[in-house]
C-alpha cells in the first residue's frame, strides 16, 4: 500500500457542494495517511501543552468522537538553564511520529501542527523578518521561520501549518480574548502578507532538497485581512504552490468567497483559526465555506462550568421564548437534580452521571467537575457538526431553513459561569498591570492564630499549593452554624 | 485454588480467610461487603468529596478499585445531608457501584478546627462563620453515615495524637471511645445494610491498648479498626502498637489500621496481620508530580525527567505505562512537560499511585496464599534499597518479631 500523495484533492473529497461556484456550505470527508477519515464540516480539540484540558487520552479515545487534535508548537518550546533544548526535539520513536508519542495522542486520531495556540497570545515584541515571537511558560521567545520547518520535519504532525505574520488581539480576559482584532494600519497589513508569502516559499524550498518520508500536509496560511490586499499571495498559492498543498489553514473566514476567482484552491479543505465566541458563528463560517474547525469557546466553557445544551437543527417544538445556548451548572437548582445534564444526550457524564453531582462537584472544587463537563461539551460540538451535516446531506438540503431557526431559536451569547474556574492564571496567560482577580482568594486568614492550611498539612490533608486552582480539597465550612444545624452536620450548642 | 480456612458472617459482611502465613501474621482473605466482594490485604483510596481527584469512577475502577473511602466531614459540609438524602446517599451520588467506606468525621474536626474540645457530649467547635459553639455528637456522626449509606461506617472517637505526654487524658479518650462506641451502635439505623467498625484507641500505650481491644471486641462490630496512629509516632512504636492489638484481635474479622499509606508500611503492616489501610499519601504526591514505583518514590516534576521517554515505571500495568492493546503509552517526559500546568498529569500519576499501591497488596496477597510472604518482602525491600545497610531500623526490628530476618542471607 503506497502512502498517498500530501495533495489535498486526495486527501479530501468533497461529497456535495451547496453553491455550485464551489465556495459556501459543503460536505467532505478528509483522510490522512494512518488515521481514521473524518466527515467535513467537523472540528478538531485544542490542546494545552499537548493535552486537551481535564481529558487523560484514555478519556479522549473511548468518550469522544474527536477525529483529530491541534497542537501548538510553542507550548513546547520553553527553555530554562538546565534544559536547553526542548524535549519533544529530542524523543526517538521509531513506530510512533514523534509528536503522537510525545502527547499520547490516540493513534486513529491526526495532528495538526501550528506555531502558537489558538487563540494566542500577542506578543509585545512583534515579529521580525525572518521569525515570530511565541509565548512559553517561561517567556517569550523567537521562532525562526527555519527553525520551524526543521522542528515540523522531525517531530512528524499528520499536518502542519506554516508560519504566518500575526498580530492577536491583546486581551487577556477569557472573554475578550476570543475576539478577532482587526489590523487597520495598511503598511502592517502589507507586511503581513509578504512576510508570510515568503516564509510559505522558503518553507517549501527548504523542504525540495530533503527527499524526507512521511512529510505531513501542508495547509498554507490565508490572513485575516482583505481580499484585495492578499489576492497577489493567493495568486501565487495557487499558480506555484497549489500541487504541495493539502489544504488552507484560515486565520479570516471573510475572504473565502472570494476563493472562486482562484480555482485551483477550491477543492482544498479549509480549516478554519478564525475566531469562533458561538456556535452562530461556527454556522456562518460553515455557510462560507469553511470544513473544519477549533472550536476556540469549548474548554473554557467547560471551565467556567457551563453545560452546552444546543442542538442543530434546534428542537422543533415551539415552546416560547429564546432558549440558552448551555446551562449553568453552578446554579443551586441542580442541587438535588438526579437527571442527565442534558435530556437524551449520549455522553458518558449524562448516561451515568447526573446534574446533582456535577454541582456537588464544581462547588468542591473537585477537578473530575471539568472532565465530565469536558466530556459532555465535546460530545455536545460532536452532535453539532453530525447534525450539519445530515442538513446539508438531506435532499435538498435543509441547511439553509436549519441555520435561520437555529440563529432565531437561540441566544446569541454563551452564558457566563457564576463560580470560580480553573486555569484562569498560569503559564497560559500573560497578565497585565491592573487586571482584577478572575477568582476570589481560596483561603483566608481566620482568626488571629490560626492557619487552616497548616492545621490540614498537619491533619495529614493536602492543602498547599494549588487551592484556588481546584487541585486540593476546602477544609473549612463556608456556612455559618445555623445551617451546620439545619443540615445535621452537628447542632448550635445550648 | 486458595480454599476458605474459616468463615464468618454478620448481618452486613462476611469474612473468609483464605490463607495464612506459616511464618508471619500476614494472613489473606475474602471480605463480602453490601456492594460486593474485596479481597484482603487492601489499600483503599480517599475519594474525600466523593471524587477521587479527577478520575471517573470508570477509571477507578479500572485500576481494579472495589473498595475507597468518602470522608463524612466534607459531605456533611457539601453537598450536605438533605442533599444526600434526596439524591439517595453517597453511592448514587457518585456513580460508584462499589463498596464505600466513611470515616466518622472527628479526625478532620479536631484538626481543622479551631477551639475544637472534646467534652463527654461530643466535639465542641466555633462555627469558622459566626463564631457559634456547636457540637458534633455520635448521634450526628452515624446519622450522617446512614445518609451517605457506606458500606462501612466508622464509630466517632476521641482522637488525640498518640505523642501526647497527657497519660490521663489518653486514658480519658480510650474510655470515651468506649463509650461513644456503644452511642454509635445505639444510633445505627440500618445494621443489616452498613457496617459499624470500632476503633481501638489508647496511643502508644500497649497496656492500654490491650484494654480497649478487650472493651471494643466485646461490642461485637463486625471490623475493627486501630487509630490513632500515623500522627508522627515513632514508626517502631507504630508497629508495636499494631503488633499488640492483631494479637488480641479475633481472627475472624478484618483489621483496618487507619491512615497508613507507604509502601513500606503496608508490607510491614500486612506481616503484622493487618487487612485494611487508607492514605491521602499516594493521590496527593501524584498531584505534587512524584510517582510510587518498586524502585522508590520519584519525582517525575524533577528536571532530570524532561528528557526521559521511558514509562512512568518499567514494567507497571496501570492504564498509563502498560503497554500494548489498551496502553496509553504515557511518558515520564509528557507528565513532567504537564505538572503543575495542565489537570490531566495530575489525573495519570493518580491512576499510576492508586494502581501501583492496589497491586502491591494484590501481590502480597497472592504470595500470602503460596506461602512466600516472607520471600516476598525481601524482594520488596530489595528492589527499593540496593544496599542492606539503608533498610529501615524500624523495618527490620519489627519483622524479626514477627520472623523474618532482613538482614540474614540464609532465611527465604
Amino acid at each position: 500500500m503506497s502512502t498517498p500523495e500530501p495533495d489535498g484533492r486526495a486527501m479530501f473529497k468533497i461529497l456535495k457542494a451547496i453553491a455550485n461556484d464551489g465556495v459556501g456550505a459543503r460536505l467532505g470527508s478528509l483522510t490522512l495517511p494512518k488515521r481514521h477519515p473524518i466527515d467535513t464540516p467537523n472540528f478538531v480539540g485544542l490542546t494545552a501543552r499537548g493535552a486537551i484540558p481535564h481529558l487523560t487520552p484514555d478519556n479522549i479515545g473511548k468518550k469522544s468522537e474527536l477525529g483529530g487534535v491541534y497542537i501548538a508548537l510553542e507550548d513546547f518550546m520553553e527553555t530554562t538553564r538546565k534544559k536547553t533544548t526542548p524535549p519533544l526535539l529530542e524523543i526517538k520513536s521509531e513506530t510512533i511520529d514523534p509528536l503522537h508519542s510525545f502527547t499520547a495522542t490516540p493513534s486513529h486520531m491526526f495532528t495538526v501542527l501550528g506555531a502558537r495556540r489558538h487563540p494566542a497570545i500577542n506578543s509585545p515584541l512583534g515579529n521580525a523578518q525572518d521569525s515570530i515571537s511565541i509565548f512559553t511558560s517561561t517567556g517569550f521567545q523567537k521562532l525562526t521561520n527555519e527553525a520551524y520547518r526543521k522542528y515540523v520535519a522531525k517531530i512528524r504532525p499528520d499536518i502542519a501549518i506554516p508560519l504566518a505574520d500575526m498580530t492577536y488581539s491583546q486581551a487577556t480576559n477569557p472573554v475578550d480574548s476570543k475576539r478577532r482584532t482587526n489590523i487597520n494600519s495598511s503598511k502592517r497589513q502589507l507586511r503581513m502578507v509578504e512576510r508570510t508569502e515568503d516564509w510559505l516559499a522558503e518553507f517549501f524550498e527548504a523542504a525540495e532538497d530533503g527527499s524526507e518520508q512521511d512529510t505531513p500536509a501542508v495547509f498554507a496560511p490565508v490572513l485575516p485581512l482583505s481580499y484585495p490586499t492578499q489576492w497577489e499571495y493567493f495568486n501565487q498559492l495557487d499558480q506555484d504552490f497549489v500541487t504541495r498543498l493539502s489544504g488552507l489553514a484560515v486565520y479570516g473566514v471573510d475572504v473565502l468567497p472570494d476563493l472562486s476567482n482562484h480555482g485551483p484552491l477550491i477543492d482544498l479543505p479549509r480549516l478554519s483559526l478564525d475566531y469562533t465566541a458561538t456556535p452562530q458563528e461556527i454556522l456562518r463560517q460553515i455557510s462560507l465555506g469553511a470544513d473544519l474547525f477549533t472550536v476556540s469557546f469549548l474548554n473554557s466553557i467547560s471551565d467556567a462550568g457551563i453545560a452546552l445544551s444546543f442542538t442543530f437543527p434546534p428542537p422543533s417544538d415551539l415552546a416560547p421564548g429564546i432558549r440558552p445556548l448551555g446551562i449553568n451548572m453552578w446554579s443551586p437548582e441542580h442541587e438535588v437534580a438526579v437527571k442527565p445534564l442534558v435530556e437524551g444526550c449520549k455522553c458518558y457524564a449524562c448516561t451515568k452521571h447526573h446534574r446533582a453531582f456535577l454541582h456537588h462537584l464544581l462547588n468542591a472544587k473537585e477537578m473530575l467537575g471539568w472532565t465530565l463537563l469536558q466530556v459532555h461539551n465535546y460530545q455536545v460540538i460532536s452532535d453539532f457538526f453530525a447534525g450539519i451535516r445530515a442538513s446539508l446531506n438531506a435532499e435538498p438540503s435543509t441547511f439553509e431553513e436549519d441555520y435561520d431557526d437555529f440563529m432565531r431559536v437561540y441566544d446569541s451569547e454563551l452564558p457566563t459561569g457564576t463560580g470560580t474556574r480553573p486555569r484562569a492564571r498560569g503559564y497560559n496567560f500573560k497578565s497585565q498591570g491592573g487586571d482584577a482577580k478572575i477568582n476570589n482568594p481560596g483561603w483566608e486568614k481566620y482568626g488571629t492564630d490560626s492557619d487552616p492550611a497548616l492545621a490540614g498539612e498537619m491533619a495529614g490533608l493536602a492543602v498547599t499549593g494549588a487551592a484556588a486552582e481546584g487541585k486540593e480539597t476546602p477544609l473549612v465550612p463556608e456556612v455559618d452554624a445555623a445551617e451546620l444545624d439545619k443540615q445535621g452536620f452537628a447542632e448550635i450548642s445550648k | 485454588m486458595a480454599s476458605t480456612i474459616a468463615s464468618a458472617s454478620s448481618a452486613a459482611l462476611t469474612f473468609d480467610l483464605v490463607a495464612r502465613c506459616s511464618t508471619t501474621r500476614a494472613r489473606a482473605s475474602l471480605l463480602t461487603l453490601p456492594h460486593g466482594p474485596v479481597p484482603l490485604p487492601i489499600f483503599m483510596p480517599v475519594a474525600t468529596q466523593a471524587s477521587l481527584k479527577g478520575l471517573t469512577p470508570e477509571q477507578l475502577e479500572e485500576t481494579g478499585c472495589r473498595l475507597c473511602l468518602n470522608n463524612t466531614y466534607h459531605l456533611g459540609l457539601k453537598p450536605g445531608q438533605e442533599i444526600l438524602a434526596a439524591v439517595g446517599g453517597a453511592h448514587k451520588l457518585q456513580g460508584w457501584n462499589h463498596n464505600l467506606l466513611t470515616d466518622s468525621g472527628g479526625f478532620q474536626m479536631v484538626s481543622l478546627l479551631t477551639l475544637a474540645n472534646i467534652t463527654e457530649e461530643g466535639v465542641k467547635f466555633l462555627s469558622p462563620h459566626d463564631g457559634k459553639p456547636m457540637l458534633l455528637t455520635p448521634e450526628h456522626s452515624i446519622s450522617l453515615q446512614n445518609t451517605i449509606g457506606s458500606d462501612i461506617m466508622m464509630q466517632l472517637d476521641d482522637v488525640l495524637v498518640t505523642t501526647s505526654p497527657d497519660h490521663k487524658r489518653m486514658r480519658e479518650a480510650m474510655e470515651r471511645s468506649v463509650r461513644w462506641l456503644d452511642r454509635c451502635i445505639a444510633a445505627h439505623k440500618n445494621p443489616d445494610t452498613q457496617n459499624l467498625f470500632c476503633i481501638i484507641q489508647g496511643g502508644l500505650d500497649t497496656e492500654m491498648r490491650k484494654e480497649c481491644c478487650r472493651e471494643m471486641v466485646a461490642r461485637d462490630t463486625p471490623g475493627i479498626a486501630i487509630g490513632g496512629l500515623s500522627g508522627g509516632e515513632a514508626k517502631a512504636d507504630f508497629c508495636r502498637v499494631v503488633r499488640t492489638c492483631t494479637e488480641l484481635l479475633p481472627e475472624l474479622k478484618p483489621r483496618y489500621v487507619m491512615g497508613i499509606g507507604y509502601p513500606e508500611d503496608l508490607v510491614v503492616s500486612v506481616a503484622l496481620g493487618a487487612d485494611m489501610f487508607d492514605c491521602v499519601w499516594p493521590t496527593r504526591t501524584a498531584r505534587f508530580g512524584s510517582a510510587i514505583t518498586k524502585h522508590g518514590v520519584i519525582k517525575i516534576k524533577s528536571y532530570e525527567y524532561a528528557n526521559d521517554f521511558g514509562p512512568i515505571e518499567e514494567g507497571c500495568g496501570c492504564a498509563c505505562c502498560k503497554k500494548g492493546e489498551g496502553g496509553l503509552g504515557i511518558t515520564r517526559a509528557f507528565v513532567h512537560h504537564n505538572v503543575g500546568k495542565e489537570t490531566v498529569a495530575a489525573h495519570l500519576l493518580t491512576i499510576h499511585n492508586v494502581w501501583y499501591q492496589l497491586n502491591l497488596m494484590r501481590e502480597a496477597r497472592d504470595a500470602i496464599i503460596a506461602d512466600e510472604y516472607p520471600a516476598f518482602i525481601r524482594r520488596f525491600f530489595a528492589n527499593i534499597y540496593s544496599d542492606k545497610v539503608d533498610y529501615p531500623k524500624w523495618a527490620v526490628d519489627a519483622l524479626r518479631e514477627v520472623g523474618v530476618d532482613l538482614l540474614s542471607d540464609t532465611n527465604i
